[in-house]
């Protein structure tokens, strides 16, 4: 029975892991550089869900949507302040990765400023009384609608980036960006869109955080990053269904650690971090293998 | 060589000699010990992502495994503290040891990937099923050793190294050929430089340092938790003091920890949160207006410093 | 042809180099003897910057061997090789954009360099980077970059020098004074290695090329003789590579 419950859990928290990933990764494959302030879009997400509530009693499933409006039109602006500058440089990987942890701190020390300190919740009932039954296992309802609405978000990306034209320029951009330039697409605009998108998903992700993960404080952010970067290196970096798979196979050995060796289940992401880095920098899907 | 003796007597020689004598004339040393220990870590940042061009986003593991190697050996093998404090460094050059596989990532995946392994050694540490070998989350207590005077002195001795150690770095042959991996290790390659063997011995170097002043500062505050020497802050600030002033130079490091951690003292403290956002901002501005800090632009005015 | 007797001083045999399923080398074998230039040419994609890349050390092989002054090199590091004496330039020059001009040639000079290896400010003067050395290298224009990277190699003081496509993008004027560089490197009895696209060039420099098409050889000999062969002239018809 543990072992089933392990995996069906583990399998709704994969969609919500790939939800948190999805947004990191498609920013990923689209410019190539790292926003290490994914984790904090979260955190905000997290927050507008709690503010939402507290202030006009707003179910979080329409703050979802709220929020992918929001953080998507605020991507557009952001991107072309921040990115374009980067992708001029030597080094984009890298210096977007110092850049975006400059603004995870901004971000977070704003919201320690606006929000204080303290952790905020949300009480799982907002998503329906009672547990839901699923084969035979009782999960509480909370869990049961994050995850749909996790797997809704990550179909309704699959069909953006596979059946309509905007996502097809998109996944032009990801095979090969110069190449995309000279066919005469719009690149930025593409990107700044694929940017906009990204920061929506993770807003989406952190309106779930809340119920998955417990509760959110400011200062959560980094720390999510590090779990999403941990999903999409497993899937594989710059492909965003390979997300998908890294969430489920995340979510499920985390479950599993926890049900079989609770006391070490902290140390699952770091470990299975380096390791896959390590033996297979290109992810389980990937194809081309990224070293110095 | 006559830029390295200038080097030394304009930064090492008046730094180490205010580290020293400032307890006499000021009476908050632990701030001043802060100071030294910001001062050597940033250098050690330095040391590794100013001349060879990865970024140990989790150099604090090196600190708190020096932290913790000192103490342990304090308390299971009774050792002298300076006894001890070697085999503090010890671990932590073993720990970087452990992690020289990560220098087949290239640049955000090694600075992500270490932070990762900072994480996982503070989880281990700090597990309360190690509770009999490390004190798991209870944290360790040195009382026994305690010894603000001599700690501090020692301190100042790391100080005095860690600046020499950069000194060699800009001035000498083996820091020219880490500069130039740096910049295209295909190319260094070819010009004759082991790329494998020297920036494997700047990582050993700068997890040293690291290491060193993670001993000494167990042992100057003596007690202390899995938290307090695994704190992320340890890596943000001392990279960010370091890219501030500028790397691969003697003085950025220096200037950045002064000027920054100056700063943090009067308002960070109290609000720890403006402060955030102050050097979150500044980084932002640095990698979009100022990228190599603020030394190249004090040379590009015409003020030659180290 | 006095370097016919001579021992070779590089000697590939058999070379092979797989990208996933792609043949990039298949069954490369030629020498090259002291004080030879030995052209490489081919279409793009023929293996030609493949086999400099294996024999300086930057791929391993997949089957075959390299031998240099007798000795087995292949799978050897780059710095490993650089140290023997073989050393090459790069079709996109990489000097170190950081470090000054007379810096980029130093640290050459100060961990590769064999004995009778070129001195620093000679190697400046020669290759007309003296009025430059102080300034980093990314100020550098393109040519001069070309000469930087070849001033890096030199430092070194090799015995087989591989250059790739060095011609490529240099004035007329500058052509003629590399084609002339390139000649009294030889006859200084370093061996090079040219890959290059310039026909004109290949025939003024050489004194024997090789054809690569698709990873294989397809013709051995001069470059007069070359465009003669039938199947050399079919390769290269209608390329704007045509001689």
């Amino acid at each position: 029975m543990m072992l089933e419950y392990a995996l069906l859990a583990g399998a709704i928290f994969g969609l919500y892991f790939a939800l948190a990933g999805l947004g990191l990764n498609l920013v990923f494959g689209v410019m190539r550089i790292v926003n290490l302030a994914h984790g904090d879009f979260m955190m905000l997400g997290a927050f507008s869900a709690f503010w939402l509530f507290r202030l006009i009693h707003l179910n979080p499933l329409f703050s979802a949507l709220f929020v992918l409006a929001l953080f998507a039109l605020l991507g557009l602006p952001l991107y072309y302040l921040l990115v374009p500058p980067l992708l001029r440089a030597k080094d984009p990987e890298m210096l977007s990765f110092i850049l975006f942890f400059g603004f995870s701190q901004a971000i977070e020390a704003l919201a320690a400023i606006a929000f204080g300190p303290s952790e905020r919740s949300l009480p799982g009932r907002l998503l329906g009384r009672g547990p839901i039954r699923i084969l035979g296992q009782a999960f509480p309802a909370a869990w049961t609608w994050s995850g749909i609405a996790s797997a809704a978000a990550v179909l309704a990306v699959y069909l953006y980036l596979y059946h309509s034209r905007l996502g097809y320029l998109t996944r032009a951009v990801m095979e090969d960006r110069e190449e995309a330039l000279a066919t005469g697409i719009d690149v930025h605009f593409v990107s700044a869109i694929a940017f906009g998108l990204g920061l929506a998903l993770a807003g989406i992700a952190g309106v779930f955080a809340p119920f998955m993960l417990g509760s959110a404080t400011p200062s959560m952010g980094l720390g999510l990053t590090l779990q999403s970067f941990v999903v999409i290196v497993i899937g594989s970096l710059g492909n965003p269904l390979g997300t998908v798979l890294g969430g489920i196979i995340y979510g499920v050995s985390l479950m599993f650690m926890q049900t079989y060796f609770s006391s070490w289940a902290s140390l699952l992401p770091y470990v299975l971090l380096i390791l896959i880095l390590l033996v297979r920098p290109s992810g389980l899907l990937g194809r081309q293998v990224r070293r110095a | 060589m006559l830029r390295g003796v200038r080097d030394s007597l304009v930064v090492v020689v008046p730094l180490t000699a205010a580290a020293a004598l400032l307890p006499f004339a000021y009476s908050n040393e632990l701030l001043l010990f802060n100071f030294i220990v910001f001062l050597v870590l940033a250098q050690g940042v330095n040391v590794i992502y100013g001349f060879t061009g990865y970024l140990p986003f989790g150099y604090v593991g090196f600190f708190g495994t020096g932290a913790y190697g000192f103490s342990l050996a304090v308390i299971h093998l009774h050792l002298f503290p300076l006894v001890a404090l070697g085999l503090g460094a010890a671990a932590a050059v073993l720990l970087a040891l452990l992690l020289t596989p990560l220098f087949r990532l290239s640049g955000a995946y090694f600075a992500i990937a270490s932070f990762a392994a900072a994480f996982a050694v503070y989880e281990v540490v700090s597990n309360p099923h190690l509770d009999a070998i490390t004190k798991g989350p209870y944290g360790i207590s040195l009382s026994q050793i305690y010894n603000p005077q001599l700690s501090y002195g020692v301190a100042v001795v790391i100080l005095a190294v860690t600046l020499g150690v950069t000194v060699y770095l800009k001035n000498s042959r083996f820091g020219l050929s880490l500069r130039s991996i740096r910049d295209d290790s295909l190319s260094a390659a070819m010009a004759g430089v082991n790329v494998v063997r020297a920036r494997t011995l700047a990582w050993l170097i700068s997890a040293l340092i690291a290491g060193l002043i993670g001993g000494v500062f167990a042992w100057y505050v003596s007690v202390f938790y899995p938290e307090t020497v695994f704190g992320a802050e340890f890596s943000v600030f001392a990279i960010v003091f370091a890219l501030f002033g500028g790397v691969a130079t003697v003085s950025g490091p220096v200037l950045g920890v002064i000027f920054l951690y100056g700063i943090y003292n009067v308002i960070g403290i109290s609000a720890p949160q403006y402060f955030q956002l102050i050097y979150g901002l500044l980084i932002m501005g640095l990698v979009l207006f100022l990228p190599g800090g603020v030394v190249p632009l004090l040379r590009r005015w015409g003020i030659d410093v180290p | 042809m006095s370097p016919e007797k001579e021992a070779p001083l590089l000697a590939v045999e058999a070379l092979e180099k797989r990208f996933s399923g792609f043949r990039a080398l298949d069954g490369v074998s030629f020498e090259v003897r002291p004080g030879e230039i030995l052209g490489l040419v081919g279409p793009n994609g023929s293996g030609k910057t493949t086999c400099i890349n294996v024999i300086t050390g930057l791929y391993r092989p997949d089957g075959g061997k390299v031998t240099f002054e007798g000795h087995p090199i292949n799978g050897l590091p780059s710095h490993r090789l650089a140290r023997l004496g073989v050393n090459r330039t790069f079709q996109v020059p990489r000097p170190f954009p950081s470090l000054t001009v007379r810096e980029n040639v130093a640290v050459a000079a100060y961990h590769g360099r064999r004995a009778g290896g070129a001195e620093i400010e000679t190697l400046l003067l020669s290759l007309e980077l003296d009025a430059y050395a102080d300034k980093p290298a990314a100020d550098l224009n393109s040519a001069q970059q070309k000469m930087l990277d070849l001033a890096r190699a030199l430092a070194t003081g090799p015995r087989l020098l591989c250059v790739d496509e060095l011609a490529a993008g240099l004035s007329r004027t500058e052509l003629e004074r590399v084609a002339l560089r390139l000649r009294a490197f030889a006859g200084s009895g370093i061996a090079l290695l040219v890959v290059e696209h310039l026909m004109g060039f290949i025939g003024e420099v050489t004194d024997r090329v090789v054809v690569l098409n698709a990873g294989k050889i397809i013709f051995e000999g001069t470059l007069a003789e070359a465009i003669r062969d039938r199947r050399v002239v079919e390769v290269f018809l209608g390329t704007e590579h045509a001689v």
